[in-house]
């Protein structure tokens, strides 16, 4: 009998895109707002089946499909990720003139593709995991049609994603002429074996690092970060900077903290170096924007940089620095663009001198998007903080002292840009006085990530714990 | 009792937040019974320390991230007690002030509670993660406390400026303990347990020379030792008075403490290797900025000047490396805060009035408002370190300290008093005494019994402790004692052919 169970979580979730394709088709116009509801329900039975069954872990389908700690947690990381996003888009559907109903459906998708790409054991299943998140993507940037920004995002963002699927087709095959496999653990087996890295293995495991690079938006890889941050439709720039972030930092965990592991005096000082680099560039930039939308696209630059510390550091340590930070930003990021769509729904604007003023008109939202920033910039007692100590202690503890000092000074960096935008909501005088009503649905978004913050600045034991549970299977 | 002051502060914030915005005489309230709360705690804290005993009391252990080695660990020894103290007294002082903030009360109260409660946590605190954490808790309220209720002109560059500053001590020293952390096989971030291991296996003199740096100049921003001061008197001229009662008289107190705490406590080699620059740094502090508080005209921009030259004697006190002069140094915490806030209540007190701090522009307020020109003479008494005063017992020990070791700092030291005397003295006589100026003649004195409270508390606290300083240094000394025989202990090492430590 096949064993079905490790892919629970993505035929549930087939299901439910099909049950939403189907409601898509039938439903009158009028009833697709409902959709939004139907896929939130949808995906809460992922949790129970991701937990399920723990002692059933390991590779699966011929090691095509892994469901270790590392997956489960990452699965999920995206189902929660999904769901908020869901409620922005509910909030922000007024804009998106034409098809509602496949805008959720694409979110389903990428959210599916996410699923399958944190399971993936193997090259060939994680490009096509890959694609069907980046091609949800795609469509979804430039949904705006009539938008010029967004459609000039779709553009930028579909011509530099192929170019980085062809990077990593590229890298994989020179991986798979080496060493004759596509299979992670065989090629794990293979270089650890193999007293030299041949050039030719390396080449091809940079042309990787660079296709996955591209996804998580890490120097030189960043180009297409602000202005397809600034051009999409906000709930797809969240779902960008929190999900797709995420799934490329599963896949670097694998690729460097499991796979390339035995050989990480090769990459540590190349990743350092990056990382380094990602931090001071994202931060140095975001100093000069104008637009919340790439302010935090910049800003999220720089947290790929903190993120690539904890690759750098090649440690459990770091491993779990990584997690941790991610599950921190996914709470802190979300908060932030939750309120950028409220004020964007209220001022038509996403400019900084929209937020003059917005303690007074929206204390909600200006007291969210204050707690988000800190944590952003790692102030405790937040999320945020936790996981750039934890990232640094990684650094300091792989004697990487001197990233460890460029990323404390990049706090400070940041914590500039960030109160700017703090003055704005409560020092400047609003233009326009009147209060903003605050939904119901946006109210118990905020309230829960701003619960995640706290939770995970304050009591950090048990994450922590899930943290270091979640990355124990890379080391074996 | 231990964690009293610190969770006071917490729930007040939070029952503050939860308080209608509209119901502002409630949020002032639960502050005043918080910050009362806190008081009482610090002084049941004070009397019941068993000086005898010595050492760390009052211990609280709670284990928070096993897998770190980080616990909640709260305790205090004679040098924090004392601060603890020193801090509930602050903002009690400073709650009553804040009666005169009348806009956005709530948001006032809610960041000015998260702020003594962070600086309650440092002072308290016995384990590296959580000091960490509750310094920077207590840095990131000023920018918005400044940004938002400061004076116009100049808030938005100095509250900036002040965040940015203290954050880029804070993370510098960050990564000075991350280092101190992983050169410590035990893997604990408890300070009490670091200290233990350290007094059998010393880390090696090299070591300890090159990581000191990071924690002396992370901390060294906030003392603040020159020339890292800058951001200091412009913060406190910006910020409102409350606001730089904490600031002057608590906040700076955090970065001598962490030094005294964290650098001379576990990296006695690097202390003693590095302390003798320090004296030469914190002599600028004194003269320099004595002569710069000469040149100003704006009553706050002087008193902020004053104190970052009177945080020098602080810091010389500290490089003494020995009891008399650490002694010295945190009695002169003590009343250097006592006082500093004294002044900044009074000046806020005339300022809320006369819209100007200009002290020529002010002249005679005395005859106007007697009972705040008496109170303000007296502050200057004491900033000038006058015999009945706690300043003066505090600024001899450091002197008489000094005079071993750095003689001729000393020396250069004690003109740092007259420099005091001076400028302090011609400001009560251009701004309260002299020929009154009309435009000042309807200035409201404080006549109010409880209008009167925070300048009398003050006033009194400085008069018991400059008159019968006994009771606080008995439980300072011999906590600096401790202090300064791990000091004597790698020198006697470093000076053994051989030594480890050298």
């Amino acid at each position: 009998m096949i064993p079905w169970h490790p892919m629970s979580v993505e035929l549930w979730l087939a299901v439910v895109i099909l049950i939403l394709f189907w409601h898509d088709l039938t439903a009158p116009a009028p009833e697709k707002p409902r959709m939004a509801v139907l896929a939130m329900i949808g995906l809460l039975p992922v949790f129970p089946l991701a937990l399920a069954h723990p002692e059933r872990s390991g590779a699966f389908f011929s090691g095509m499909y892994l469901l270790d700690p590392l997956a489960r947690a990452a699965k999920i990381f995206f189902a929660l990720t999904a769901i908020l996003v869901l409620l922005m888009t509910r909030e922000f559907a007024r804009h998106i003139a034409r098809g509602v109903g496949e805008f959720y459906l694409l979110i389903m998708t990428a959210t599916f593709g996410m699923m399958m790409l944190c399971s993936a054991g193997d090259f060939l299943m994680l490009f096509i995991a890959l694609e069907i998140i980046t091609l949800s993507f795609y469509v979804m940037t430039t949904y705006l049609r009539t938008d010029a920004k967004s459609v000039e995002a779709g553009m930028k963002y579909l011509i530099l994603g192929a170019l980085s699927t062809g990077f990593l087709l590229y890298g994989i095959s020179f991986i798979y002429g080496w060493t004759g496999s596509t299979n992670f653990a065989a090629l794990r087996e293979t270089i650890a074996q193999s007293p030299t890295l041949s050039p030719w293995l390396l080449f091809g495991f940079l042309l990787i690092f660079a296709g996955v690079g591209f996804k998580v938006a890490a120097v030189p890889f960043h180009w297409w970060v602000p202005d397809v941050y600034e051009g999409a439709p906000t709930p797809v720039t969240a779902f960008l900077s929190v999900g797709s972030k995420a799934a490329g930092f599963v896949v670097l965990l694998r690729l460097f903290h499991s796979i390339f592991e035995p050989v990480s005096g090769v990459w540590i000082g190349l990743l350092a170096a990056v990382a380094g680099v990602t931090i001071l560039y994202g931060n140095l930039v975001a100093m000069a924007q104008t637009n919340i939308k790439r302010l935090l696209a910049y800003s999220s630059i720089g947290h790929a940089g903190y993120l690539l510390i904890g690759i750098a550091a090649a440690s459990g340590l770091g491993a779990a620095a990584v997690n941790y930070y991610l599950a921190g930003y996914l709470f802190t990021n979300l908060a932030a663009f939750l309120v950028v769509i409220a004020v964007f729904n209220a001022t038509g604007s996403d400019e900084l001198t929209a937020y003059a003023g917005l303690s007074t008109r929206a204390p909600v939202l200006a007291a969210a998007m204050f707690i988000a920033l800190l944590s952003l910039a790692g102030v405790p007692p937040l999320a945020g903080f936790v996981g750039k100590f934890l990232l640094l202690m990684a650094a300091v503890h792989r004697g990487l002292l001197w990233l460890a000092i460029v990323g404390a000074v990049a706090v400070v960096i940041s914590l500039y840009y960030y109160l700017l935008v703090v003055k704005r909501m409560f020092v400047d005088p609003p233009a326009d006085p009147t209060p903003i009503p605050v939904s119901l649905s946006v109210r118990l978004g905020l309230y829960g990530c701003i619960a995640g913050m706290l939770l995970m600045g304050v009591w950090q034991q048990p994450f922590l714990a899930l943290a270091v549970a979640s990355v124990r299977s890379l080391f074996n | 009792m231990i964690a009293v002051p610190l969770t006071a502060a917490l729930l007040g914030a939070i029952a503050i937040l939860l308080t209608p915005a509209d119901r502002p005489a409630w949020v002032r309230r639960l502050a005043v019974t918080a910050a009362s709360a806190a008081l009482a705690a610090a002084f049941a804290m004070v009397l019941t320390y068993d000086r005898a005993a010595g050492g760390y009391q009052h211990e609280l252990v709670l284990p928070w991230i096993p897998a770190l080695g980080v616990s909640l660990h709260l305790g205090v020894d004679g040098i924090s007690v004392v601060l603890t103290l020193l801090h509930a007294i602050c903002s009690f002082a400073g709650v009553l002030i804040s009666y005169s903030v009348k806009e956005r009360v709530k948001e006032y109260y809610l960041f000015y509670l998260l702020l003594i409660a962070g600086v309650f946590g440092v002072f308290t605190s016995l384990d590296l993660f959580f000091f960490y954490l509750f310094y920077e808790m207590a840095v990131i309220p000023m920018f918005p406390l400044i940004g938002i209720w400061g004076s116009k002109e100049i808030k938005d560059y100095a509250t900036m400026k002040l965040t940015l500053y203290l954050t880029a001590g804070a993370v510098l020293a960050l990564v000075g303990l991350l280092l101190l952390y992983f050169a410590v096989d035990l893997r604990t971030f408890d300070l009490v347990q670091l200290e233990q291991w350290l007094a059998q296996r010393p880390l090696p003199g090299e070591f300890q020379r090159w990581v000191f740096p990071f924690l002396l100049v992370g901390f060294g921003v906030i003392a603040p030792m020159w020339p890292l001061h800058s951001w200091s008197p412009i913060g406190h001229a910006a910020a409102p008075s409350a606001v730089s009662m904490l600031h002057a008289g608590v906040l700076m107190k955090l970065g001598s403490y962490a030094i005294i705490r964290i650098g001379i406590g576990l990296l006695p080699h690097g202390a003693y290797v590095w302390m003798p620059w320090v004296a030469g740094l914190c002599l600028m502090n004194i003269l320099y900025g004595g002569f710069v508080a000469l040149a100003q005209r704006d009553a706050k921009f002087m008193v902020g000047y004053s104190s970052s030259s009177h945080m020098g004697y602080v810091l010389l006190g500290i490089a003494c490396l020995n009891v008399v002069g650490l002694s010295g140094a945190v009695l002169l915490m003590f009343a250097h805060g006592v006082m500093t806030a004294l002044a900044f209540a009074l000046i806020g007190h005339v300022y809320d009035q006369t819209h100007t701090r200009i002290l020529g522009e002010w002249g005679g307020l005395a005859k106007a408002a007697p009972f705040v020109g008496t109170a303000f003479t007296i502050a200057a008494m004491a900033s000038s370190g006058l015999p009945g005063f706690a300043n003066f017992v505090a600024e001899f020990l450091v002197i008489l300290g000094a005079w071993e070791p750095y003689r001729g700092h000393a020396v250069l030291a004690v003109l740092g008093v007259v420099i005091t005397a001076f400028y302090m003295l011609r400001a009560v006589r251009t701004g309260f005494f002299g020929p009154l100026n009309p435009r000042w003649a309807a200035l409201r004195d404080a006549t109010t019994p409880f209008a009167r409270l925070p300048y009398v508390f003050l006033i009194v606290v400085l008069l018991v402790v400059g008159c019968w300083p006994g009771p606080l240094l008995t439980i300072i000394s011999p906590s600096a004692q401790v202090l300064i025989n791990r000091v004597n202990a790698v020198q006697t090492v470093a000076s053994a052919p051989g030594g480890h430590a050298g």
